[in-house]
């Protein structure tokens, strides 16, 4: 009852927080003057258009149009600090005079930095923090990056770009997305996904909406669109993500949507077109699979002459096609001196390169800001979006034509007797899915002098999925022939309240100190509907009334986690940075035995390069150093309801029929990730090289194991507190600024991460396995690889036995990186590419175990010198080929990969060739995304996750015959007005 | 000094605001309707069920569906034993060779009858004695299914805990228990004959002759039609046995061809497993008269099995199943085709049936015997009378998961058993599985010859069969029984 009280409190004033911002008194009819200006480039001269401009102590800002002016109106008469920032700039300040007659104006030339001391961070800071004070890991993507891939969903957009993360996809169908992972696996019971905040909302981050068709799995991802992205920033738990408690331990990542800038009002249009094209490396097509039948043909009309031919690229000619694409977004943004908006809307469909692969979007923004006085600004943000997906069957599903085909099994499962009819009624069943999302933010700000600000955010998402399968009669489903349709439906609400109070005092001096408290909460619902009905009577696509069987199953689940943070930040000399926080939490996860987990941190930062000694010493050399070090800890809360003991009932004859359920744990505590991390950022040589280096080693404690209750109890598993898990690893990320003259720059970046995960203790729980072959057993990486694996018993040098062994791998890379390069040639023409990597891991191929059914044997098919183990028995006689099941490590592959991620083109558009139209600005680009693969395997794509189990934790690596995402080709011209 | 008149102007707005917030954040904290904190399991727990007005009887169908679930469980056994072999991917191809059967490959065959048997004890140990009034029948069938329960692991398993943290508990002491049990749950009342048919199931395991013949004499006395079914739902707790035999595409479950007339016995998601039935009280009798080598008496039980079993209903069906090997080859599908149950037996006729296509099938039990033929054979003639006799066994109580039992084949509990209990380690009892010497090597059981009687365009290459090995003459000569023959 404590905890309650406590959580309602912390709610409560977190709502109060919020309201009471927003009613605090406007200060109106002051005198007022304005301060105008333009910023360039040190080196060049050339215009920096998006630099943010801001006046301290009030919450006025301004941003810089491609000519690099701005203009501050309505500022109060006196002496105001305005600053200037831009990414990949160092910061500039000036004090001025402002008097109510003419402007006064205020220039900035900024240099290029290699890193961005001055970049504003707020994301697991508490408040508005700039870089130079942090002291963990955050990274930082901005609308250039953004702009430079046009991709479909959030996931794609972070491929690539950050140290320490990795991001490996689904596959090719819509509606799929990827997982994303920061610094290895955490946790062996839940989703590693991490926590995602739109605007400071907490939204729907789950990768398994939807029910399962085969094993690909439909995700709240892939509508989380990347237009009107400003910038994203990203923690990947530790420290830096202590103030979010026992939801932080997978990471953070926090996206900030447009809301206009100041000025006139600027009309986007944008026409994008395209095709994506299947990726067909890792697809035999029936040449390969059926020799036999390319050999003979078929004899379609049963007269016993086999006299139609069976074409070898059956799949390539039938199945995959090549998808147009379309994309349209109109924006308007512009605002007066105190209020700005930005509307914008987009629709886009895609046809997919697989037969009934289709995906259409709807989408419409709103966004305001209203400074309400000088000390205080409000925003609103409205977002609405419709998605429609349509699918196949896939994976594992005997309904999946492309698995079918390519294991050899259409015949059997279709009863036909040639490759058109087969996959015509493989192409029966119509898999569709509509996602509708709605997404409220409100927020509001307020500087009441230079020693206290606060801020508020209150807002809402809203999302309802709906996946509707129908498989008519005829088709081919496990209920033979009968039709079944299947609606799955799932209500996804959450809702977040934050307050954060900052006072600053001292402000300015040798020493200067931050103290922040904060309150923040959510809520999420969600319900889960399934309906089922079986058997149908007649053709056509009825409706559940009409079916045999219906059998409906409904699942509801309410989570409320709040907590309150308190952190003192310390600054000396402007050059040592010291902070120390603690977040108390509650949730309605924990058992009844715990209260409060604390989540303390403990940071410091040392910008060593502003000493005198270090710039006498190595000054010529390093522009900038920077040393930080940083503790904390984080948290990952239970499974709703887990916690008590419970009984379930299933509808049984007509009664009611329960048996035992949860059995139910007081204790229920979260799993607590300490993290000790340490690093430096330098910049070198005139700022044209910038490291980031980070070592960390993070170990999760109480972590939660399903264990398993002992059998003979009839329990099941309890969810527990009991192993301990441990990653280490580094994180390094650099730029090198090649090239940067008036008419050329070339930049090159590059990410490396390398971890070691493992378990370190079960805590006394038996080992067990998280997929059939992926295994949680002390020593080894979380979900190690464990399969039977032939061998010899008796020393003859033949394979006579076979036994459960460690492949010693694991289905997560090891080691992973990318690389960017950027060429930008007269200021209008920018050239960039990306590439990634991973290596270290294994993957499993499933597709080819069910071919071994077939007796096709694709390894052997594909790889000239593979033989597939052969049996002996103890006497040395030959038996033949192992049984897939006695010889499952001939399918884990190595996984080592590399891909060409990305190549585009943006050409700026001379103004000469289209002012007399009222255009302001038009950009041509061009784009090809998932360029080329080069692989380890030739069986399957290593990095994508075909084969979800669609429980929590899903680590990858298992993959059916799976569709690589297409090679996708994009052409788009922007036009501003 | 400013008078409280300014302040009130000057900051008027501020402390309203502060006011109102004070306000809302005493109403949210008193407030359930503004409480986001509070949430509700939609599960029934521990306090819901001590809200229950009947608790006993609101169990009872928990039991029911449990019992459902274990029963359905039998196509484990079956696939074990030689009455099918597996040619699919949803069951494990290793079940037929059951050498080679270890302990992670059984899940819910292990775990549902050890949830059925703490379901049974919580409902009358926990659940009973705070029922105010808790109805006599109720409490009798719980108890049944708490016999049932360790009268299946007996039968199923080498030896498995009863207890948390408890030492493997060996067959035999199961197989006691389930007698100690059914006992206690009485012989009269509304489950009375069931619980005799399973008393007379479990004396016959222990070796017990005397007790067996009583309950089974007892029970055919009452009703010598005696038939227990246990129905299963078409929507949620399906009969497993249909899925794997008919509803999957793969079909992975494909019977001895000299048992091909016998499926398919379940028709439907919904079509009940028998539990007991009057045949097999019969052959009890058969068995025990065998037993003491009162072969006239025994021969007259077996005649008497036979004559009531060809009276059971059979279901015209269409089934589409075109009889596949694993490597797609075709297994015997054709009428014209004979069958003999090892290479010195005689070929039979009208053991398979031709399909795809409409085929009729027993749904309660049936046999390939006729009366005739068994009352021909001599009494000296013993081996051909238990031959006779366990073929009746496998043919009546086919698809009911006790062939694997007759066999004498036992399985391992589950690893996450082994990993989870500390007072079990790997190599302890239970924890193997047991397979008699007499079974043959690999999966020799399941096997025949020619593997396919037709060639690549279907057509029959041969119309005789040879199964490899005849495993009811194996038991005869090994004379497998309780009773000790």
């Amino acid at each position: 009852m404590q905890r309650s009280k406590l959580a309602r409190a912390l709610w409560a004033s977190a709502f109060a927080g919020a309201l009471l911002l927003l009613t605090v008194a406007p200060a109106w009819g002051q005198a007022t003057g304005r301060i105008q200006g333009r910023v360039v480039e040190e080196r060049t001269g050339r215009p920096l258009e998006g630099a943010q401009i801001t006046v301290e102590g009030s919450v006025r800002r301004a941003v810089t149009d491609a000519d690099g002016r701005y203009t501050l109106p309505n500022l109060r008469v006196g002496t105001v600090t305005i600053r200037v920032r831009l990414i990949g700039y160092s910061g500039r300040g000036q004090t001025l005079p402002v008097s109510a007659g003419l402007p006064a104006t205020a220039n900035f030339t900024l240099a290029r930095s290699a890193i961005s001391l001055d970049e504003i961070v707020v994301t697991g800071t508490g408040r508005e923090v700039e870089r130079r004070r942090l002291t963990a890991s955050v990274h930082v993507i901005n609308t250039q990056e953004i702009e430079r891939a046009p991709v479909q969903d959030i996931a794609q957009l972070l491929q690539g770009k950050v140290a320490g993360m990795t991001v490996n996809a689904t596959s090719a169908q819509a509606g799929t997305s990827s997982l994303i992972n920061f610094r290895g696996i955490s946790s062996v019971f839940g989703s590693q996904t991490p926590v995602i905040y739109v605007d400071g909302v907490r939204v729907d981050n789950n990768v398994s909406t939807a029910s399962g068709t085969g094993g690909e799995q439909s995700s709240a991802l892939a509508d989380l669109l990347t237009s009107d992205i400003e910038r994203i920033e990203v923690t990947k738990g530790g420290a830096a993500s202590t103030l979010y408690g026992s939801d932080a331990a997978s990471g953070v990542i926090q996206i900030f949507t447009k809301k206009g800038t100041p000025g006139r009002t600027r009309i986007t249009a944008r026409i994008e077109q395209g095709f994506d094209s299947p990726e067909l490396k890792y697809m035999f097509d029936t040449g390969l699979i059926y020799p036999d039948d390319i050999e003979t043909g078929f004899d379609t009309n049963g007269d016993g002459t086999f006299d139609t031919p069976a074409d070898p690229d059956f799949l390539k000619n039938n199945f995959f096609q090549s998808g147009h694409f379309q994309n349209y977004y109109l924006g308007v943004s512009g605002g007066g001196e105190s209020i700005t908006y930005a509307v914008s809307g987009r629709i886009q469909e895609a046809a997919g390169v697989q037969l009934k692969n289709q995906n259409e979007v709807f989408s419409m923004r709103g966004a305001i800001q209203a400074e309400i006085s000088n000390k205080t600004s409000v925003n609103f943000t409205a977002n609405y979006t419709r998605t429609e997906f349509g699918r196949l069957f896939n994976g594992s599903a005997i309904a999946d034509p492309l698995t079918s085909f390519e294991v050899g099994d259409v015949f059997f499962f279709t009863g036909e007797n040639n490759f058109d009819d087969a996959l015509t009624t493989f192409i029966l069943p119509d898999i569709d899915e509509v996602v509708n999302r709605f997404r409220f933010t409100s927020g509001a700000s307020l500087i009441a002098s230079d020693l206290f600000r606060a801020r508020a955010t209150v807002g809402l998402d809203y999302r309802t999925n709906q996946q509707r399968e129908f498989a008519p009669i005829g088709a081919v489903i496990i209920s033979a022939g009968e039709g079944r349709l299947q609606r799955y439906q799932r209500d996804f609400t959450s809702v977040t309240g934050d307050f954060a109070g900052t006072f600053s005092y001292p402000r300015t001096g040798i020493l200067t100190s931050d103290f922040t408290v904060g309150v923040q909460g959510f809520r999420d619902d969600v319900s889960i509907v399934n309906v089922i009905g079986t058997t149908f009577a007649l053709p056509g696509a009825p409706d559940f009334d009409e079916a045999a069987t219906i059998v409906a199953t409904e699942g509801n689940t309410e989570i409320f986690s709040g907590g309150v943070y308190f952190q003192e930040e310390i600054g000396l000399w402007d050059r040592v940075f010291l902070n120390g926080g603690v977040r108390f939490d509650a949730n309605s996860t924990f058992g009844d035995k715990v209260d409060v987990e604390v989540y303390p941190k403990l940071g410091a930062a040392y910008l060593i390069s502003d000493e005198n000694f270090f710039q006498t010493a190595l000054g010529s050399v390093v522009n900038t150093l920077k040393l930080r070090f940083a503790f904390g800890k984080t948290g990952k809360f239970p499974t709703p309801f887990l916690r008590d003991r419970s009984f379930n009932a299933t509808q049984f004859r007509g009664e009611s029929a329960p048996r035992f359920d949860n059995p139910g744990n007081a204790d229920l505590a979260p799993e607590v990730t300490s993290t000790i991390e340490g690093g430096f950022d330098i910049a070198l040589i005139d700022n044209r090289v910038g490291i980031g280096f980070t070592y960390f080693d993070a170990t999760t404690r109480d972590a939660l194991f399903f264990v398993p209750e002992q059998p003979s109890t009839g329990l099941g598993t309890q969810l527990r507190n009991v192993g301990e898990i441990s990653n280490t690893g580094i994180e390094i990320d650099a730029n090198f600024q090649i090239l940067n003259t008036d008419k050329v720059r070339w930049d090159f970046g590059l990410t490396y991460h390398a971890v070691d995960n493992e378990v370190t203790s079960l805590g006394g729980a038996a080992p067990f396995n998280i997929t059939a072959q992926q295994r949680v057993d002390e020593g080894h990486p979380v979900g190690a690889w464990r399969l039977f694996t032939p061998f010899d018993s008796n020393g003859d040098g033949k394979l006579d036995d076979s036994e459960l062994t460690f492949s010693g791998k694991s289905p997560m890379p090891t080691k992973s990186g990318s690389f960017f390069t950027s060429v930008t040639l007269f200021n209008n023409l920018t050239l960039s590419g990306s590439a990634d990597w991973a290596t270290g891991h294994e993957v499993f191929d499933f597709g080819s175990i069910w071919a071994t059914f077939n007796n096709i044997f694709r390894r052997e098919l594909v790889e000239e010198d593979y033989e597939f183990p052969i049996r002996f028995d103890t006497d040395g006689n030959e038996i033949g080929p192992w049984s897939q099941n006695r010889a499952r490590s001939a399918f884990l592959l190595k996984g080592d990969w590399f891909k060409l991620r990305n190549i585009s083109a943006r050409w700026s558009i001379p103004a000469s060739v289209y002012q007399f139209l009222g255009v302001d600005r038009a950009t041509l680009y061009g784009s090809v995304h998932n360029v080329k693969i080069w692989s380890a395997t030739p069986l399957i794509d290593p990095e994508l996750n075909g084969l979800s189990a669609g429980g929590s934790l899903q680590l990858g690596g298992r993959s059916s015959v799976t569709l690589s995402p297409p090679r996708q080709f994009r052409f788009g011209l922007e036009a501003v007005f | 000094m400013m008078s409280s008149r300014s302040i009130t102007e000057r900051y008027g707005r501020t402390v309203r605001g502060i006011a109102l917030a004070a306000v809302t954040a005493m109403a949210a904290v008193g407030c359930s309707f503004l409480d986001p904190t509070d949430v509700d399991n939609p599960a029934t727990t521990e306090d819901d069920l001590a809200e229950a007005k009947n608790p006993t009887a609101s169990l009872i169908p928990g039991l029911r569906a449990m019992f459902a679930r274990t029963v359905s469980r039998a196509y484990f056994a079956e696939v074990i034993s030689d009455n099918y072999s597996i040619h699919g991917t949803g069951i494990n191809k290793t079940y037929d060779t059951p050498r080679e059967i270890t302990e992670e490959l059984l899940g819910s065959m292990y775990d549902f009858p050890q949830e059925l048997r703490s379901l049974a004890a919580f409902v009358l140990n926990e659940i009973v004695p705070l029922d105010e009034n808790p109805e006599a029948a109720d409490v009798q069938e719980a108890r049944y299914y708490h016999g049932m329960a360790y009268l299946m692991l007996g039968e199923w398993f080498v030896a498995v805990p009863v207890e948390v943290d408890g030492t493997p508990v060996p067959s035999a002491t199961l197989i006691q228990t389930a007698i100690t049990e059914l006992e206690a749950a009485g012989t009269s009342g509304t489950f009375g004959l069931e619980v005799r048919a399973a008393l007379a199931r479990a004396y016959r395991l222990a070796g017990d002759v005397g007790n067996a013949e009583t309950h089974a004499s007892a029970v055919l006395a009452a009703d010598a039609n005696f038939l227990q079914a246990r129905d299963f739902d078409g929507a949620t707790i399906t009969n497993t046995l249909y899925e794997f035999l008919f509803l999957r595409a793969l079909k992975e479950m494909q019977p001895l061809p000299r048992l091909d007339f016998l499926d398919l016995k379940y028709t439907s998601r919904e079509a009940p497993v028998y539990v007991s039935k009057a045949e097999e009280m019969h052959l009890i009798l058969a068995e025990a008269d065998f037993s003491r080598d009162a072969f006239a008496a025994g021969r007259q039980h077996l005649v008497d099995a036979i004559r009531l079993a060809v009276t059971r209903p059979t279901e015209a069906f269409d089934d589409d199943d075109q009889r596949l090997n694993l490597d797609l080859s075709e297994r015997p599908h054709d009428a014209i085709i004979d069958i003999r149950a090892d290479a010195s037996s005689t070929f039979r006729s009208g053991l398979v049936l031709t399909r795809p296509g409409t085929i009729t099938t027993p749904t309660v039990a049936s046999t390939s015997l006729d009366p005739d033929s068994i009352l021909a054979i001599p009494f000296n003639e013993t081996e051909s009378l238990l031959h006779a006799f366990f073929l009746a066994r496998q043919e009546m109580l086919f698809l009911e998961g006790r062939r694997m039992v007759d066999l004498g084949i036992k399985v391992p509990m589950t690893l996450e058993e082994i990993e989870a209990n500390p007072s079990i380690n790997a190599g302890d009892l239970g924890t193997v599985v047991f397979v008699p010497s007499y079974i043959p090597a690999l999966d020799n059981m399941d096997l025949f010859t020619p593997a396919s009687p037709y060639d690549d365009t279907g057509a029959l290459t041969t119309t005789q069969v040879t199964m490899m090995v005849d495993m009811n003459r194996v038991l005869a000569q090994n004379k497998v029984s309780p009773f000790g023959l």
